[in-house]
């Protein structure tokens, strides 16, 4: 029925030209096919990613970290429920009037955050969140929720502020936390490689034990993912899940409790003795089997105001201040011991038996060494004394004899068993050793051999002898135990959420010195026993240097003593300190241990630049042992009071001092 | 009378190349339901009217279309000439009266539809190139200069004129059309040499005085999109991750992130082959480009079977307009060509370029039509 039209050959014509389009069309299919599983196939699943990196976007939700308890289930540290103000940058419409509006409501300077909002933009990008301001106080909150319809880009936050119900007491312990620095980011993800991982704007533990604790009480954080669009705004989607169900919010884990071994109640007696005493310095008070039970270093800080972000001025105030408020004094200032000294190298003298508790030695006012004087604090001396009455009145020449016989080398092997020189292995960082030298040490560090006229120093703990408050303790609870030098320590548990132990400390003796050590020493319970009833009558004998703070119920034991802070000669030492300028006048310390003969609790209290060991640190001591005993052993107590007839014995808040420490 | 009836019907049915339209129909649906998708995202409501704007296009289309296929070509040569000099003086009037989009194109307000002259002049041209070349009895060693003047002028001036809008895309369009044309008719060798050698030469020309900063800025992107990721490169590197993403077999249908949340710019028109291949991935793209391979063939197969030189010539031409559309949006899309504003046939939404590929492929469906005689 169909035939080709007319002249079909006339199109005919082109009949070879064709080829040229099913090449075209063979170069199309080869190409964009080629390409297409390039894309597709080959870089298929690095695509996707990308593709899922553009609409997700994290939200990091801090998880809380965990409490700090006492031993009692009180609590030290907490977190409290507070607001922050945000910025997300790529919703900001226009920067400068959103400085203006809400720069006046937070107290900042408009421009100053214009420069916060371009420093981010900078250094982390434009979808990076801004932390404007921490710690809103409710009035801010208000504002803020009005204005925040108006100006795009602004959020109001929940957030969680470290919370320290103590303030300022035992701040320098419990630490402070602060937002992670650029230059430690790095240096902590290599120290807690594969447990712990640190972002930058993280919140981080920055002293005490919130630093050493960071890896026990640091929650994990969660994520919660939101999907934007293209113009970073969330885009909810009808069907829920639709563009993949793989992305699940990530919870936040309460980060574990810390049960510590400090009693709150004690600590709080400790700091307001300190505070009521107007000291400065450190006391630290332990249980014989090394638990801490209160630790204060003075002057302090509030660690709240680091919580909530500290003003430079605060800042710069605490970093200039003299005396050292951020020091942790009970661990990081040696200071000489000066006559607490006297009952360590007592304990050589003994069990080398350079003397017997019977020996009588003469204790003039003056003891001449070559051709050199050295002064007794006592113009007259103390006659012809045993070593009891050495420790009670705290003889210098005694002591200066002792030194001689023992020479420095016989006084190391002993009293750095006792743990002086030595880091007492406790959980925070930072801690110094301290010093107790010898003359190899001597050789090493100055370079010069040891002068005999150096061990008189040496014995009576001065020149080169150098402690902290924390070692004393040890040393002096080393002596309390008759030989348990124990590992001091502040956490007692690590607990979980639900209360399950994770982790346990338990007490440790480091060595126990009535059996033989490397060096060959050892030290009979017998040296111990004259040594405990030599610093028993410090406190309780009628010429003891403590005797004016005493415990009704409870014997303690203790030494009094005074470090020189300038190096002025022997015979200056105690010379009119009270009318020096504060800062150069005499460290004074206390260390005891009570109930005398077998004691349960050891403290090392020094008042910096208060002149007297006696007057300055030993009321301190007294008032934490009443309170322990009045805790732990209240029938004691009141079966004391009850004997003086009810009345409450009330020690003198200013004692007279009494001479010779 | 029922017989006559029936025979009539069969031979008006069996006229038509049933292959060409059921391919054009694929396309349509698949670009409606791809439409959809890039018209329908969470937060892109606005433009979810663009739809019904679609389908109404698509019905003129098919009208259009159809009025054409029955129209006997012949006509079309007749009115060639007209309809290229009316198209060059709406092309002139757009120059400097018509509104301006994007930088770029111009176009007359009808109210109802926007009119783009240099869209139609694609049209305008390949019935003047059809009718021009199919006079030229050149065959043996092909055209010389004498023979190849005056389809040349017939391409220039408009090119000219469309460069001047600015319009770059359109214009490289009219030229690879218009050339395709030419060549299908067969150039002397040592010419085409020669041209392309000069093409060669012109383009550092070109580049220095004709080309507008932001073209040069695309060129620029597309040599080296990371260079500016958040700038010019933006829309290249965001196609690419959205074409990429789909993988084998496709996020599916409305799960296309990239475009449902906007990542993609131009998602409904130049990008439109991005949403495809996010969402249906390399089987979806590949099949996509399948049926236009056999668009292609059956449009081939018509033009051989064409009945005079200007029929085929005709079909060659709208096959050639089709062909670098896709060729190039496809490519630019895909990453493998600059960013260059040309839509993708069939898919694409718009008007103008709906209107355009409808009636050429109805002059290829007049061409299949009218190879029969009665």
């Amino acid at each position: 029925m169909s035939t080709y039209v007319s002249n079909p050959d006339e199109a005919k014509e082109y009949q070879s030209r064709y080829k040229l389009f099913y090449i075209a069309i063979g170069f199309a299919l080869t190409v964009f096919t080629m390409r297409l599983w390039y894309l597709q196939i080959i870089s298929g699943n690095e695509l996707r990613e990308f593709s899922e990196k553009n609409r997700i976007k994290q939200n990091k939700i801090t998880a809380p970290r965990g409490l700090m308890l006492d031993r009692d289930g009180k609590v030290l540290v907490e977190n409290l429920p507070g607001f922050e103000a945000i910025l997300s940058p790529q919703y900001i419409e226009s920067l400068d009037e959103l400085a203006k509006a809400v720069g006046p409501v937070l107290s900042m300077e408009p421009e100053k955050v214009i420069l916060k909002v371009q420093k981010s933009r900078r250094q982390n990008g434009p979808f990076a969140q801004i932390r404007l301001k921490e710690n809103l106080s409710r009035e801010e909150v208000f504002r803020l929720k009005r204005m925040r319809l108006d100006t795009p880009g602004l959020e109001i936050r929940e957030s969680i502020v470290r919370f320290y119900p103590l303030h300022d007491n035992g701040a320098q312990l419990f630490g402070y936390v602060g937002e992670i620095s650029k230059r430690q980011l790095p240096i902590l993800n290599e120290q807690y490689k594969g447990a712990l991982k640190f972002d930058q704007g993280d919140i981080i533990g920055k002293s005490g034990l919130e630093e050493t604790l960071e890896k026990d009480i640091r929650g994990s954080d969660g994520v919660s993912f939101i999907q934007v669009d293209a113009h970073g705004r969330e885009a909810v989607t009808q069907t829920p899940n639709i563009y993949g169900e793989e992305i699940k919010d990530m919870i936040p884990v309460h980060g574990n409790n810390a049960i510590l071994t400090i009693d709150r109640d004690i600590q709080e007696v400790a700091f307001k003795s300190f505070m009521s005493l107007n000291r400065i310095g450190a006391v630290v008070a332990m249980r014989a089997n090394g638990e801490i039970l209160a630790w204060v270093s003075t002057p302090s800080f509030d660690p709240n105001e680091f919580s909530t972000g500290i003003s430079a001025q605060t800042w710069s105030k605490l970093i200039n201040d003299p005396f050292k408020p951020l020091r942790n004094k009970v661990i990081q200032d040696h200071n000489a011991p000066g006559s607490t000294f006297k009952p360590l190298v007592a304990v050589p003298a003994l069990q080398e038996k350079v003397i017997t508790p019977t020996t009588i030695v003469s204790a003039p006012g003056v003891f001449y060494f070559g051709r050199r004087p050295y002064h007794d604090h006592l113009k007259g001396g103390h006659g012809n004394i045993t070593v009891f009455e050495a420790l009670e009145r705290s003889s210098n020449v005694f002591f200066y004899k002792m030194g001689i016989a023992l020479g420095v080398d016989k006084m190391f092997d002993y009293i750095s068993l006792l743990g002086i020189g030595q880091k007492t292995g406790i959980e925070l960082a930072r801690e110094v050793s301290g010093t107790m030298p010898n003359s190899a040490w001597k050789k090493a560090t100055v370079g010069e051999e040891w002068q005999p006229g150096e061990n008189l120093s040496t014995a009576i703990g001065q020149g080169f002898v150098t402690v902290t408050p924390l070692s004393m303790a040890v040393a002096y609870n080393a002596i309390g135990t008759e030989g348990k030098v124990v590992k001091p320590f502040l956490l007692r548990k690590i607990i979980d959420q639900d209360g399950k132990v994770l982790r346990e400390n338990f007490p440790q003796v480091v060595r126990d010195l009535q059996q033989t050590q490397s060096n060959g020493v050892h030290i009979s319970p017998d040296t111990f026993k004259t040594v405990k009833e030599g610093l028993r009558r410090v406190a309780n004998g009628d010429r003891g240097t403590a005797k004016h703070w005493k415990v009704p119920g409870v014997q303690m034991a203790g030494k009094t003593g005074t470090a020189q802070v300038m190096g002025f000669s022997a015979d200056q030492i105690y010379a009119k300190c009270e009318s020096r300028p504060i800062h150069m006048r005499h460290h004074g310390w206390f260390v005891a241990f009570a109930p005398a003969d077998n004691p349960e609790i050891t403290i090392a209290a020094l008042a910096e630049h208060s002149c007297h060991g006696g007057s300055g640190a030993a009321p301190i001591v007294r008032d934490i042992i009443q309170a322990y005993f009045t805790k732990y052993h209240p029938e004691v107590i009141e079966a004391a009071l009850k004997a003086k007839g009810g009345k409450r014995a009330q020690a003198p808040v200013i004692a007279p001092e009494v001479e010779g420490e | 009378m029922l017989t006559s009836l029936h025979v009539e019907e069969r031979t008006l049915f069996k006229k038509l190349d049933i292959n060409l339209i059921i391919v054009i129909l694929a396309l349509n649906v698949i670009g409606l339901i791809n439409l959809w998708s890039a018209t329908h995202g969470p937060t892109t409501q606005d433009v979810a009217s663009l739809f019904i704007s679609q389908i109404m296009w698509l019905v003129v289309g098919w009208t259009v279309f159809l009025v054409v296929t029955i129209v006997d070509y012949s006509i079309v040569m007749r009115i060639a000439t007209i309809a290229y000099v009316l198209n060059l003086g709406a092309i002139l009037y757009v120059t400097f009266f018509g509104k301006v989009a994007l930088g770029a194109q111009r176009w007359i307000d009808l109210g109802f539809f926007r009119y783009q002259p240099s869209e139609t002049m694609k049209l305008a041209l390949i019935m003047v190139m059809a009718k021009i070349l199919s006079t030229r009895t050149t065959f043996g060693r092909g055209m010389g200069l004498k023979e190849l003047a005056l389809p040349l002028i017939a391409l220039l001036i408009p090119f000219v004129l469309v460069v001047e809008q600015p319009d770059l895309g359109t214009a490289m369009m009219l030229a690879a059309i218009g050339g395709s044309m030419m060549i299908f008719a067969k150039i002397r060798k040592s010419i085409l040499a020669t041209i392309i050698a000069l093409g060669i030469i012109a383009l550092p020309i070109a580049w220095q005085f004709v080309l507008h900063d932001y073209q040069k800025n695309r060129v620029l992107t597309f040599l080296s999109p990371t260079s500016d990721p958040r700038g010019t490169g933006y829309n290249s590197i965001q196609s690419k991750i959205a074409v990429g993403s789909g993988r084998f077999f496709g996020k599916g249908f409305m799960k296309g992130t990239q475009s449902q949340l906007e990542f993609l710019p131009e998602r409904h028109t130049d990008f439109i082959y991005s949403v495809l291949s996010e969402e249906h991935g390399f089987v979806g793209s590949i099949a996509v480009i399948g049926l236009f391979c056999f668009l292609f063939i059956t449009g081939i197969r018509i033009a051989s079977n064409a009945r005079d030189k200007f029929g085929a010539l005709l079909a060659v031409g709208v096959l050639c307009y089709i062909f670098w559309h896709m060729f190039v949006n496809i490519g630019m899309v895909i990453g493998l060509l600059p960013i260059v504003g040309v839509p993708l046939p069939l898919l694409s939404y718009g008007g103008s370029s709906m209107l355009t590929t409808m009636a050429g492929l109805g002059l290829i469906s007049s061409v299949a039509y009218r190879r029969y005689l009665f």
